[in-house]
C-alpha cells in the first residue's frame, strides 16, 4: 500500500505557532471561522476551553469569529458557565425545531452547521482536560496555509486521566486498535494512515461538511471520514499530531457500546457503496449482561442508527445561507472539486 | 505624588475587562504540575508565555529562575521586583498534569492557591501594563522563583537577590491568598525535623521494641516544657508528623517537623539548643536513632510600620476598599528584607483549602488583588523607597 499521504499530509502542531501568519492568510482569503463545542454535562471543563480559546484565539489572535455550544439537554450547570465566559450557546432541540429531535454527538454536530456562521467550522470534544489553543490554531492550520485540503483531524499521544492526578500513554484508543483500523484494514487499507479516526477533534470547510450525511451518535467520526473519502479522496484530508489529549477514561461496556454504534454505521455504509451484500437488517440493540445478586440482567442499549442528510439537502438551510451575502462571491470560485460520484475504492 | 491612588479604582475595570487571559494563564501554567526540584516543565510554559507577551527581555539567571524584564523609561533607577514562587508542595508525580475547573465564580484545584494563581498572574502583568497603558520608570523585573517552599528553602530567591548584579529598589512578592495581606516582616524562622528509628523486626537482637510514637511523644512534652520569651516573642510551631502503617503494629520510623519562631534570632538559636539537648538525651536513655535535622532557616528581618512603602501600601488597599492585616511572613519577603531591601508580600484573591486537591479561589477578588499590585508598583516608582 502506497503511504505517502501519511508522509505528505500529516503535521505536527508547532508548524502552525505563527498566529500572526495564521490570522494574516486567514485575513487575505476573506475566511471565517467557527468553533463549535458539543455537550452533555461538561460543567467541569467547558469554561476553560471557552475561555482560552476566547483569550488566546479572539481577544489576542482574531483567529476565531464565534465560539458556539451546541447542548443535548444538559442537566448540570453547563449552559450557564458556557454563557457566563461568552459562548453563543444553544440547545440542539431549539435549532430546527421543524425537524423530529433526536439526542446525540452528531445530532448536535451537524445542526451546529445551521447555526454557524463561519467558512471552516472546528469541532471540539468538550471534556479535555489539558486544553490549549493549539488544539484550534493546528487543526485550522492546514486548511488556512493549503487550498486543498478541506479536512483535519487530530491525533495525539493519548494519556488517559486515570486517577485525580496519575496518567498514562497509550497507543490508538481501543476501540480505534480493536475495531476501526481492522476494518478500515479490510475494506479502505489507505484510511489505516488515519492515525487516530475516532478523535473528537476536527476541523472543515463548511462545503465539505454541509455535503456530507450526519449520523447522531458516536458513529459520526467513521462516517465522516468514509464520506469525505468516497467524495473527495485523501488528498482532502490532513492529520496534526496535537501532542498530547487528556479525557475521561471509559469503560469497556461504554467503549462496547461505542463500538457497537460504529460497526453498525461502517456496515451500512459499506453496504450502501455495495462493498458487501447483507441478507438480511442488522439487529439495532447492544446487548450487554450484569450479574446482579447471582444473577446475570441483560443490559440494552438502543440504536436505530438514524443518520442526519447532507444540510444542503435541508431547505431552511438553503434558505439561510441564500439570504446570507455570498462569500464564495467575495472570494472567488471554491477550489475544491466536485464530489466524484463515481470514485472506486 | 499620590495620583496613582485615583486612577485605581478605574484600573480595576480594565483588569476585570481581561479576565479570560488572565485565567488561561493561570489555568495554562498552573495545570503543569510542579513539585519543588522539578519545576522545569513549568518554567518552560512560564518562559513561553512571557515572551508571547513581548517582555522586552526574557531568560533565565543562573539558577534556571525564568525571568522577564519590561525595560523603565530611566536608565539610572534601580530595577523593581515582582516575584511568584512557581513550585507547588502538591503532587509529586512527575508526569501529572494538574486539572483545574473553572466555574462562573470560581477556579478550582490543587495548588491553584499555592500558587499557580500568583504564577498567572506575574505572567499577565506585561499585557495588563499595554492595557492600562503603564510605562515605569524603572525596569520591572517579573520573577518567578524556583525552589522555593519546603525543602526548596528559598535557594531560588536567595540566588536571584544575591547575584543580581545592580541595587533593587523595591520588590513586592505576590501569593494566592488571601487579599488583604500586608507583610512586611518576617520572623527569625529554623524549621526542623526530628526522625525516629527502631531496629527492624528482623533484627534478633530487639527484644524489647521502644515505640517510635511514644518517644516523639516523650520529645514533644519535653519541649512543651522549655520556658519561652514573651519579648521578644517566641514560639514553637509544630506542624507535621507522620508514622506508621497499621493500627496494631509497632511503626519503624516517625517523623516530627516543627517550627521556632522569633523576633530575634538569638533567640531562635538558643531555642533549638535546647530541643537538640533534649533530643540528645532521650535518644541516650531509650537506646533509640532520634536525629534532628535542620530543614531551612531564616533571619528576622522588617520594615518598620511606618516605613513609606508600608504606608503606602496600605493607602492603595484603602482606596481599592481592602482593609491591610499584616503579619509576618516566612517566604521571599525574607530574602529581600534581609538584604535591606524594601519589599512586602500582598494577595491576590479569596479562597479555601489551600493545601489539598479540593483547594478553590473565587475569581472576582482577583480584580482587586491585582490592582493592589499594580498600585504599589506605582508607588515604589515614584520613588517612596529611594530615600
Amino acid at each position: 500500500m502506497n503511504n505517502n499521504w501519511l508522509r505528505t499530509h500529516t503535521f505536527h502542531y508547532s508548524k502552525f505557532k505563527d498566529l500572526n501568519k495564521l490570522v494574516e492568510e486567514k485575513q487575505r482569503k476573506g475566511l471565517t471561522i467557527s468553533l463549535c463545542l458539543p455537550t452533555l454535562n461538561e460543567e467541569r471543563t467547558i469554561a476553560k476551553e471557552i475561555l482560552i480559546m476566547k483569550s488566546e484565539l479572539m481577544a489576542r489572535y482574531p483567529l476565531l469569529d464565534e465560539i458556539v455550544v451546541i447542548d443535548s439537554g444538559s442537566t448540570d450547570n453547563t449552559l450557564e458557565v458556557a454563557s457566563a465566559y461568552g459562548a453563543d450557546v444553544y440547545l440542539a432541540d431549539d435549532i430546527l425545531p421543524d425537524l423530529e429531535k433526536h439526542k446525540g454527538k452528531g445530532e448536535n454536530l451537524w445542526k451546529a452547521l445551521y447555526i454557524t456562521k463561519g467558512d471552516i467550522i472546528v469541532y471540539l470534544d468538550a471534556d479535555i482536560k489539558n486544553i490549549h489553543h493549539r488544539f484550534v490554531y493546528a487543526l485550522v492550520g492546514p486548511l488556512i496555509m493549503d487550498d486543498n485540503i478541506k479536512f483535519a483531524k487530530a491525533f495525539y499521544d493519548r494519556p488517559i486521566a486515570i486517577g485525580k492526578s496519575k496518567i498514562r500513554p497509550t497507543g490508538g484508543g481501543r476501540v480505534t486498535e480493536l475495531v476501526v483500523r481492522p476494518l478500515f484494514a479490510l475494506f479502505f487499507p489507505e484510511l489505516t494512515q488515519i492515525i487516530q479516526p475516532l478523535s473528537g477533534e476536527y476541523a472543515g470547510h463548511r462545503e465539505i461538511f454541509e455535503k456530507i450525511p450526519f449520523p447522531i451518535g458516536y458513529g459520526v467520526e467513521t462516517s465522516m471520514i468514509l464520506d469525505i473519502f468516497e467524495k473527495w479522496g485523501l488528498e482532502v484530508m490532513a492529520q496534526v499530531d496535537l501532542d498530547r489529549r487528556i479525557h475521561r477514561n471509559q469503560d469497556t461496556k461504554a467503549l462496547g457500546k461505542m463500538a457497537f454504534v460504529i460497526l453498525k454505521t461502517f456496515l451500512d455504509r459499506i453496504e450502501k457503496l455495495g462493498l458487501i451484500e447483507l441478507n438480511k437488517d442488522l439487529f439495532y440493540e447492544m446487548i450487554q449482561y450484569n450479574l446482579i445478586r447471582d444473577e446475570y440482567k441483560p443490559d440494552t442499549y438502543n440504536i436505530k442508527g438514524v443518520e442526519r442528510p447532507p444540510m444542503i439537502e435541508i431547505p431552511a438551510y438553503r434558505e439561510k445561507i441564500e439570504a446570507a451575502p455570498s462569500e464564495q462571491e467575495m472570494k472567488g470560485p471554491s477550489h475544491i472539486a466536485e464530489p466524484q460520484t463515481d470514485r472506486s475504492v | 505624588m499620590n495620583d496613582y491612588l485615583n486612577k485605581l479604582p478605574a484600573f480595576v475595570e480594565t483588569i476585570e475587562s481581561m479576565k479570560e487571559i488572565i485565567i488561561t494563564n493561570v489555568v495554562l501554567i498552573g495545570q503543569i504540575n510542579a513539585p519543588t526540584f522539578k519545576e522545569k516543565r513549568r518554567t518552560t510554559v512560564l518562559m513561553e508565555r512571557m515572551a508571547e507577551f513581548q517582555v522586552d527581555e526574557c531568560t533565565t539567571d543562573g539558577y534556571r529562575n525564568p525571568i522577564g524584564i519590561i525595560r523603565g523609561t530611566s536608565e539610572n533607577k534601580p530595577p523593581i521586583f515582582v516575584v511568584a514562587h512557581i513550585d507547588t508542595p502538591l503532587h509529586k508525580g512527575m508526569n501529572s498534569v494538574l486539572n483545574y475547573r473553572v466555574s462562573v465564580d470560581s477556579i478550582k484545584g490543587p495548588g491553584i492557591l499555592d500558587n499557580s494563581l500568583g504564577v498567572g498572574v506575574l505572567t499577565s502583568l506585561p499585557e495588563i501594563f499595554r492595557q492600562l497603558e503603564l510605562r515605569f520608570e524603572s525596569d520591572i523585573v517579573l520573577a518567578g522563583v524556583i525552589q522555593s517552599i519546603g525543602k526548596g528553602n528559598l535557594r531560588g530567591i536567595r540566588h536571584l537577590v544575591k547575584t543580581w548584579p545592580t541595587p533593587i529598589r523595591g520588590a513586592v512578592c505576590i501569593e494566592g491568598v488571601d487579599i488583604g495581606r500586608l507583610n512586611y516582616y518576617t520572623e527569625g524562622m529554623r524549621r526542623c525535623e526530628i526522625k525516629c528509628n527502631i531496629a527492624s523486626e528482623d533484627d534478633i537482637n530487639v527484644q524489647f521494641r521502644p515505640n517510635p510514637i511514644l518517644i516523639l511523644n516523650d520529645v514533644i512534652n519535653q519541649v512543651l516544657r522549655l520556658p519561652l520569651p514573651q519579648r521578644p516573642r517566641t514560639r514553637i510551631v509544630f506542624g507535621k508528623i507522620s508514622g506508621g502503617v497499621n493500627y496494631g503494629k509497632i511503626p519503624e520510623e516517625t517523623r516530627l517537623g516543627f517550627e521556632i519562631r522569633s523576633d530575634a534570632d538569638r533567640m531562635v538559636k538558643s531555642v533549638y539548643n535546647d530541643i537538640k539537648d533534649i533530643v540528645d538525651g532521650i535518644s541516650q536513655e531509650h537506646h533509640v536513632d532520634l536525629n534532628m535535622s535542620t530543614i531551612s532557616n531564616l533571619s528576622a528581618a522588617r520594615l518598620k510600620f511606618n516605613h513609606p512603602l508600608v504606608k503606602s501600601a496600605g493607602a492603595v488597599m484603602k482606596t481599592l476598599g481592602l482593609k491591610p492585616v499584616s503579619d509576618s511572613s516566612e517566604s521571599e519577603l525574607s530574602i529581600f528584607l534581609s538584604r535591606k531591601i524594601p519589599a512586602v508580600t500582598l494577595g491576590i484573591t479569596r479562597g479555601k483549602n489551600r493545601g489539598t486537591d479540593e483547594a478553590s479561589m473565587k475569581i472576582d477578588p482577583m480584580f482587586k488583588g491585582i490592582a493592589q499590585i499594580i498600585g504599589v508598583l506605582m508607588a515604589i516608582d515614584s520613588g517612596i523607597c529611594d530615600e
